[in-house]
């Protein structure tokens, strides 16, 4: 098997995948809605599986073959979470990022042969960028959340404030992952789990304005104002993800890509 | 109930006006001594620090010590932690990670997360509290190895010759060899590379064409593709050991048919690199073939007796007791025909404590992903 199949297996799985989300917001049953995710899952994990024993390593070495990843963990770790949590709409986004990452992959096939430096070859590469993903997802579904409740007072508060807590310490459960992942990967290529590289400082930021919120009620703090640093940190989570290139203080950095 | 929530208010106070004076005290030694410099926390400093660290856990402390492990304070930290960090992203230059008042705010943090843990652990209900526990222990131990604990790091950096036996390292930057207590004999260095490309370069500017979306035609035989308007097929390709890598290509314009071929070579350490010139300004180059994974065939030796043997790669270091052998580096100018390699030394003795950390912070995020922000 090889990159020239890649296109049947990866719209086969996507229209399994999108019917599969269809039915879970049409059909009253989840079952057919999971079946059919599953199915795509299976279609798509059958296409590395197969591509990996053609390559006779594992499809890690290429940007290409790191997107292949994402595409099938984005999905994955999304369902699991909507198995737990009933969130819909995070299985329609994961499997929207998750077509992204085929798409690029079907247009811009040169991309394939994008080699990957050999600190890039990591098993830690993949899950620690797709916890991310599904971190910014939680926390961008939070920040809504906290604005609605923010602007329209007190009528929304009772019922939206239990969801935006359990999206921000699931975000936040996310986003520890992918933070100590990479400092395992960090120690294992280069020797330190934490430079204070401009990247790592901002996610550091990140983590520490959303503990401020996780733990604000000790302080005597309203539920209501508490919920003023979540839009303040979301600012700070689109800083690490795609400002901190173009800061002063971020040239340099090891996250420039 | 007017006058306990004054007194609530008043004793938050008590705790701000400490955590100030702190802080204040850590911009004083910032301005009379200058940074912090770690090596005054080396063994046995941080040990007993963190001996220091374990008190709250183990007795039961005064009520007023115990106010200091509250959830308020916790907040008053992580806002100031907050704020010195993003001063720490913005302004470029600065050493905040070196300086006092972000030492005493990180000790802080330490202290009030071992007084929370103590108190915790008197009231303990597993059901209840594991969550809390694994995070914050966690995330003690991971604050505790990677502040404290890292004065006592130790980087070194060794070249090897194939066949031969090293007990010398270096700083980085500094000259002169040092003798340490672990030696390396390098069996065998290899290293496997992404074939080179065939690219048109501007001699003047040395970009590859089209500028700013350049097109490479791998250098493998038989390869073909269209570079600016002329398709290149690689004829045949030859890379044997101590040469440079040579393709015979021919490219044909596709506008008017012109017809070029020639040899191209990337060259290195043994021979001249070749261009096929299409015009003054522009000709057929080879870039330089890039690692795909380098690996060192090594048999370790430690003063203490210890032996072991294997491959260091990038990614995937070495350890024998708290040294950790890295891949680093390779005579670049002879690419795969290196005969030296270069390794990096790390001497972390709290790494086991340090990854016992992240470990328990995982699963506690864990617990995050499972059960929301339900409270208690
Ligand atoms: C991985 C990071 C962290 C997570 C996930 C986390 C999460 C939590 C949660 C969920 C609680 C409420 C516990 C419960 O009600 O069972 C809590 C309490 C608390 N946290 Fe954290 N926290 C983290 C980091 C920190 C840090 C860095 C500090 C100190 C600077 C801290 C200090 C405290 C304190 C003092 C309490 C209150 C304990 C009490 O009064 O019983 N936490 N934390």
């Amino acid at each position: 098997m090889t990159w020239n199949e890649f296109i049947y297996f990866a719209l086969g799985s996507l229209l399994l995948w999108t019917f599969g989300t269809v039915a879970l917001y049409r059909v009253k049953k989840s079952f057919t809605g999971e079946l059919l995710i599953i199915a795509g899952l299976l279609l798509f994990s059958t296409f590395i599986g197969l591509l990996w024993s053609h390559i006779d390593h594992p499809p890690l070495r290429t940007m290409g073959e790191t997107r292949l990843w994402y595409s099938f963990f984005l999905v994955l770790v999304g369902y699991i979470t909507y198995k737990i949590w009933r969130f819909k709409w995070l299985m329609a986004y994961s499997i929207l990022v998750s077509a992204a990452f085929i798409f690029v992959n079907l247009l811009k096939p040169e991309i394939h042969g994008t080699n990957l430096m050999p600190a890039l070859q990591s098993i830690w590469f993949v899950p620690h960028v797709t916890v991310y993903i599904l971190s910014y997802a939680m926390m961008g579904a939070a920040t809504i959340a906290a604005t609605i409740t923010l602007s329209t007072g007190k009528k929304r508060e009772s019922e939206l404030m239990p969801l935006i807590d359990n999206l921000v310490h699931i975000g936040f459960g996310f986003l520890v992952l992918g933070m100590l992942m990479g400092a395992i990967w960090a120690k294992e290529a280069w020797g330190d789990y934490w430079t204070w590289d401009p990247k790592e400082v901002w996610a550091f930021i990140t983590g520490s304005a959303y503990l401020v919120y996780m733990h604000a009620h000790y302080a005597k703090i309203s539920r209501k104002d508490a919920l003023w640093i979540l839009p303040v940190a979301f600012i700070l989570l689109m800083i690490t993800w795609l400002g901190v290139n173009y800061l002063p203080a971020a040239q340099g950095s090891i996250h420039t890509y | 109930m007017g006058s306990q929530s004054k007194r609530k208010q008043e004793t938050a106070l008590v705790e701000i006006i400490i955590i100030s004076a702190v802080i204040i005290a850590g911009f004083a030694l910032q301005f009379v001594i200058g940074p912090l410099d770690f090596g005054i926390l080396v063994f046995p400093v941080n040990l007993i620090l963190g001996f220091i660290l374990l008190l709250p856990i183990l007795f039961k402390l005064s009520q007023p010590i115990r106010k200091f492990g509250s959830g308020k304070v916790s907040v008053i930290l992580l806002t100031i932690v907050t704020i010195m960090a993003i001063y720490m992203g913005l302004v470029s230059g600065n050493d905040v990670k070196h300086s006092w008042p972000f030492a005493f705010v990180y000790l802080m943090c330490m202290v009030n997360l071992a007084i929370a843990i103590g108190k915790r652990v008197r009231k303990f209900r597993l059901k209840k509290d594991y969550g809390f526990m694994l995070n914050h222990i966690g995330l003690l131990l991971l604050l505790f190895a990677a502040g404290p604990g890292s004065a006592d790091m130790q980087r070194w950096f060794m070249t090897v010759a194939e066949g031969a036996t090293e007990w010398r390292g270096e700083r980085s930057g500094a000259t002169d060899p040092v003798e340490l207590p672990i030696a390396i004999t390098l069996l065998d260095f290899k290293m496997d590379e992404y074939p080179p490309k065939i690219a048109i370069v501007d001699k003047v500017t040395g970009e590859s064409q089209p500028v700013k979306r350049p097109v490479f035609v791998e250098a493998v035989g038989g390869e073909t593709g269209i570079i600016s308007g002329w398709r290149v097929s690689v004829d045949s390709f030859d890379y044997r050991p101590m040469m440079a890598p040579v393709a015979m290509i021919s490219a044909e314009r596709v506008s008017d048919g012109k017809i070029l071929t020639g040899r191209v070579s990337c060259g290195n350490h043994f021979q001249q690199f070749r261009i096929l010139d299409i015009d003054e300004r522009l000709c057929f180059a080879m870039t330089y073939p890039e690692p795909e994974r380098f690996s060192s065939q090594v048999e370790v030796f430690t003063k203490d007796g210890k032996e072991k043997s294997g491959v260091v790669e990038v990614n995937a270091p070495i350890k024998t007791g708290s040294w950790n052998i890295y891949q680093y580096s390779y005579d670049t100018s002879k690419g795969r025909d290196s005969q030296i390699s270069i390794f990096e030394l790390v001497y972390d003795p709290w790494l086991i404590p340090a990854y016992a950390g992240i470990a328990m912070v995982m699963l506690g995020s864990l617990t995050l992903l499972f059960r929301g922000g339900k409270r208690e």
